[in-house]
């Protein structure tokens, strides 16, 4: 591979917008090395104009039709849109059967929508680094509105959905222990949230409980809306849109270099995390241990064993 | 870090055409899957173009179309239509009911291989595996 | 159940029985084997041991039905062989469909060309795959050639005609003009199952689910009134277990599905008691011959126990579970084909011994392709062979009493049962399919099944065991219809649309656009109304899908 910024190379049709290259691209993205940042860096002058949405919530609760949904009004908005559609990978074979776009089937010839499926696994670095990556390529090739749509079960899930702007957790009446499921982290991230199928019985409860849940965060510039939508008849979507804009205004306002370096701000920190954590967690790696022991038997206090990890872990990690 | 990830195989597993029997596409998506690969799945009744549209977005190595009834008549459009998109890499295997005559038709046009019934999962996995390598090697260098 | 110490005798019931037999069969003739030993209509045991017999077993045309649904079964009226046919150009269906009248078959079934399914008509589809399934029918025109010289009014016919019903409509259109009185016409919608289509065989899905519900439910109140001898509903098992499911699994589903139309009617304010009387069903009959069996039986008490309980019905009639059968294509094997003869040969001994009302036959090319006439006849022949030669119709349930076959079937029972229930626990069969848990359990026994084929614990004769180097000569040749017959019947479209008047056309499609925005307004009455006006299937189709949805099934992978 060879990703020269130059005349016809995949960088230079992935910034002419062409599907293809923008395909081709996400593929070569989610490996790593020379080729990669080369890539990454050709497209660096042009990011930052696009809205990255993020789209999560339980199961059932009909994100992929709401997607489509979404999808349709921001087209009559006049807005172009790339959609990255996350489906679990099974764990004991990486492999995956994707079929969040079968709901997305009407946009499939329409040239200002690109739609991507990508498999929860199998993603050096993590989901949330391939997503952010996957959302810029998509943002450098001139997309006005990029969706990350995932299945917020899980942390990876979490985590990839706090990569976007505007963050949307979707919930839908009688999915049982809906509020709840999302209660478990999720919640906080949330900037806009939205029970799907409001025709259903409970619709309304679902609504206030959410919004007696919201009561409790800590005030900020964003009041967080909970919005009803019904994907299938095509109702609530103009609010849900409306919302977005406003919460994305808000970033425009603060400068979309800001918005991508918050989005880069994240990702580091979820990274860095990682690694500390695979360290303390799951790596047995005798230093650690004898410093967790330390602290345990309280010859050492928190912040001492906290500065001698992250001493040995800089001492531990390859020069780049 | 200079690691290179294997990436899987990608393949489109798809119907064209009118007819909407699924259980032979369900059963394949779940034999690649189960294979490690990534299958990307859709709905019956997809129009040339679209096929055409899914496996340039979705950057796939394989199309596996599947066809109950005459359908399969279709595919050396589709072929065609690949190699209009520049998607010539892209290898299209065919399953189900296709009589002797219209194989040979189809080999003809291009398509990598004809899977009938009663082929064996191991055949259809190793064929398609082998045909996804083949993709990747077939693609015009970026 | 009601168990009992002592035994009790069955003369009484047996006595009825006898009553109920010789009313039915008019004329009996004594039948006799080779050995000259004389074969009884009916064989039961002398005493009830434990009451079990007369509660789980008992006799035919009486509760609970295990034994079949009339008492005399074959031996009174053996089932009727509907070949489902259906080739290019109406002209030669025409052809075609009094040749096999001609050899034997007693009612009529019509299959369109897979484009009809979708709803198109012939010019508006690629022209490679046009005809080549089964014959064109998009306006009366087409019916009527297709229907020349054949007596609508004194045969039974089935038309595969997805919702919303264009090829009945069109037939009643074509009775009309003959003179036939609508109240002759006999015969079933044989797929108006859209829950069935929008979970299995998706080529027969043409409106939204809340649409196809809508245009159902006119069409049976429509028909209940005007063609009074017509089954408009036919609850297809058949498609779920083509897709997958176990025969158990197909059975429940499917009367799960019966269950939710019978509510809907109950819903609009009819009466169980009449409108049951018109359920008729369509099954599945795999090559798991006992399996199979005790499935038909097992669902036919069901059935008859359930619309008491649920429904309150007490007309006997309302309780009949007839239903046709086809054998299953999915056991036929492509390796060594005329194997699938015997396939065949058994798979419908056990439709026959599960006691059908009417059954398929497949030809034994039909994995290779569209069935040739040959091939037909064979299938045709099958039937007769089992019915005149092997004397499978001289006795009503020959299997019953059987240890192995009750148990069975009391073990199918149970498992059908479970079925119910876990699609009752989701709500009901609409939304057990709305919410993707029927498919869910299909797809995972259709993996489970392909499973014990590749690892050999199912053997397939010449797939994997005896495999022998193929023979391809062995394999019929392929007709498809010439493609200057496509041409010339998309040219009579055009000229057939060229001679409509445009006013009444306009008036007959806005007419059902109007019906289909209200409630009041039954919709297969207006669709009558366009169809007479010269509508085409896709004009139509494409109406109703504008006001009432598209069908999109939901697809899981």
């Amino acid at each position: 591979m060879n990703d020269t910024p130059e005349k016809n190379g995949l960088a230079a049709r992935l910034l002419a917008g062409q599907p293809a290259a923008l395909a081709r691209a996400i593929s070569i993205i989610e490996g790593e090395g020379e080729a990669v940042t080369r890539l990454l860096k050709s497209i660096q002058p042009n990011l930052g104009r696009a809205v990255v949405v993020g789209f999560t919530g339980p199961p059932g609760a009909g994100k992929s039709t709401l997607v489509n949904a979404f999808i349709a009004e921001m087209r009559g908005r006049g807005k172009t849109v790339a959609v990255a559609a996350v489906d679990p990978s099974s764990p004991i074979t990486g492999g995956a059967v994707l079929g969040d776009r079968i709901r997305m089937a009407e946009h499939t010839m329409d040239s200002g929508v690109y739609i991507r499926s990508l498999a929860s696994r199998g993603h050096l670095g993590g989901l949330s680094a391939s997503a952010a990556r996957v959302a810029d390529l998509m943002d450098a090739a001139g997309y006005d509105v990029v969706v990350l749509e995932t299945v917020g079960a899980g942390q990876s899930e979490v985590e990839m959905a706090e990569m976007a702007d505007v963050r949307i957790v979707i919930s839908a009446p009688g999915l049982g222990d809906d509020v709840q499921a999302i209660k478990a982290g999720i919640l906080e991230i949330a900037d806009i949230l939205v029970v799907n199928k409001d025709d259903l019985p409970l619709a309304n409860r679902t609504v206030r409980q959410l919004q007696s849940m919201l009561a409790l965060r800590a005030p900020s510039d964003w009041k967080v809306p909970v919005l009803s939508t019904n994907a299938v008849e095509r109702t609530g979507l103009p609010e849900l849109a409306d919302a977005i804009e406003s919460k994305a205004a808000l970033r425009t306002i603060k400068g979309a270099r800001a918005a991508l370096s918050s989005r880069t701000r994240r990702l580091l920190a979820q990274t860095a995390a990682k690694h500390v954590e695979d360290l303390i967690l799951r790596d047995q790696n005798p230093t650690a241990e004898a410093i967790i022991t330390a602290l345990q038997q309280a010859d050492i206090d928190l912040r001492t064993a906290t500065s001698k990890i992250l001493k040995h872990m800089h001492e531990s990690l390859p020069d780049e | 870090m200079t690691e290179v990830l294997n990436m899987p195989a990608r393949v489109l597993v798809t119907k064209i055409g009118l007819d909407g029997h699924d259980r032979g596409s369900r059963i394949i998506a779940a034999y690649l899957r189960d294979a490690g690969m990534e299958v990307i799945y859709t709905n019956p009744w997809q129009k040339i173009d679209a096929v055409v549209a899914l496996a340039m977005e979705e950057d796939v190595d394989v199309i596996g179309i599947s066809s109950l009834a005459t359908d399969h008549l279709l595919v050396p459009k589709l072929m065609k239509a690949l190699a209009e998109a520049e998607l010539g890499h892209v290898r299209v295997v065919v399953g189900g009911i296709v009589p002797d005559e219209d194989e040979a038709d189809l080999l003809a046009a291009g398509v990598s291989e004809v899977f009938h019934p009663g082929a064996m999962r191991e055949e259809i996995v190793s064929s398609v595996e082998g045909f996804a390598a083949e993709a990747t090697n077939a693609r015009p260098q970026d | 159940m009601n168990k009992i110490d002592k035994p009790v005798s069955l003369d009484a019931s047996a006595d009825e029985w006898q009553r109920n037999y010789d009313k039915m069969i008019g004329q009996d003739r004594t039948i006799k084997n080779r050995s000259g030993i004389e074969v009884k209509p009916l064989y039961w045991p002398q005493e009830d041991t434990d009451g079990s017999y007369g509660d789980k077993v008992g006799f035919p045309g009486s509760d609970p039905m295990t034994r079949g649904i009339y008492p005399t079964m074959h031996r009174g009226r053996t089932w009727s062989q509907r070949q489902l046919i259906g080739l290019g150009r109406p002209a030669d269906f025409n052809e075609r469909i009094k040749s096999i009248l001609k050899s034997g078959a007693s009612a009529l079934s019509i299959i369109p060309c897979n484009s009809v399914y979708r709803g198109l008509d012939c010019d508006e589809v690629e022209p490679e795959i046009l005809g080549t399934c089964g014959t064109i029918l998009n306006t009366v025109d087409d019916m009527d050639v297709s229907l020349k010289d054949i007596p609508i009014g004194e045969l039974s016919i089935g038309l595969n005609d997805p919702n919303p019903f264009t090829m009945l409509a069109q037939m009643l259109i074509v009775a009309e003009n003959r003179g036939i009185g609508w109240d002759k016409i006999t015969g079933t919608s044989n797929q108006s199952d859209y829950i069935s289509h929008f979970v299995a065989n998706h080529m027969f899905y043409r409106l939204s689910l809340p649409g196809a519900r809508r245009v159902q439910m006119d069409t049976i109140a429509y028909l209940a009134e005007h063609v009074p001898n017509w089954n408009a509903l036919s609850i297809v098992g058949q498609h779920m277990q083509q897709a997958g499911a176990t025969p158990a699994q197909a059975m429940g589903l499917t009367l799960s599905t019966a269950i939710q139309y019978a509510n809907d009617c109950i819903e609009r304010g009819m009466d169980p008691d009449v409108f049951l009387e018109r359920f008729t069903f369509f099954f599945d009959i795999s090559i798991s011959f006992f399996e199979e069996v005790a499935k038909f039986r097992a669902g036919r008490r069901i059935w008859n126990n359930l619309v008491v309980e649920r429904f309150g019905v007490t007309n006997p009639r309302a309780k009949r579970f007839k239903f046709h059968a086809q054998t299953s294509g999915l056991d036929l094997t492509r390796q060594q084909p005329l194997n699938n003869i015997a396939r065949v040969t058994a798979q419908a001994m056990a439709g026959i011994f599960g006691g059908l009302q009417s059954m398929h036959t497949d030809g034994y090319d039909e994995v290779l392709s569209t069935p040739s006439p040959d091939s037909a006849k064979i299938a045709i022949s099958t039937q007769n062979i089992l019915k005149h030669e092997a004397h499978l119709c001289d006795v009503a349930d020959p299997l019953g009493g059987s240890y192995y076959v009750e148990e069975l079937t009391d073990a199918m029972e149970a498992e059908i049962l479970k079925v119910i229930a876990q699609v009752d626990a989701q709500g009901g069969m609409y939304k057990a399919v709305e919410n993707g848990f029927v498919q869910q359990m299909i797809g995972a026994s259709a993996l489970e099944y392909q499973d014990q084929v590749d690892n050999g614990e199912q053997i397939i004769v010449g797939v994997n065991a005896y495999q022998e180097v193929e023979d391809a000569s062995a394999r019929p040749v392929l007709k498809r219809p010439p493609p200057e017959h496509m041409q010339d019947q998309v040219k009579h479209l055009k000229k057939v649309k060229a001679a409509r008047d445009p006013d009444a056309l306009a008036k007959g499609l806005q007419d059902l656009r109007d019906a289909a925005r209200s409630d009041d307004i039954n919709v297969f009455g207006a669709e009558l109304d366009a169809v007479r006006a010269g509508a085409t299937l896709s004009e139509i189709v494409e109406v109703l899908r504008d006001e009432l949805g598209f069908g999109m099934p939901l697809v899981v992978a």
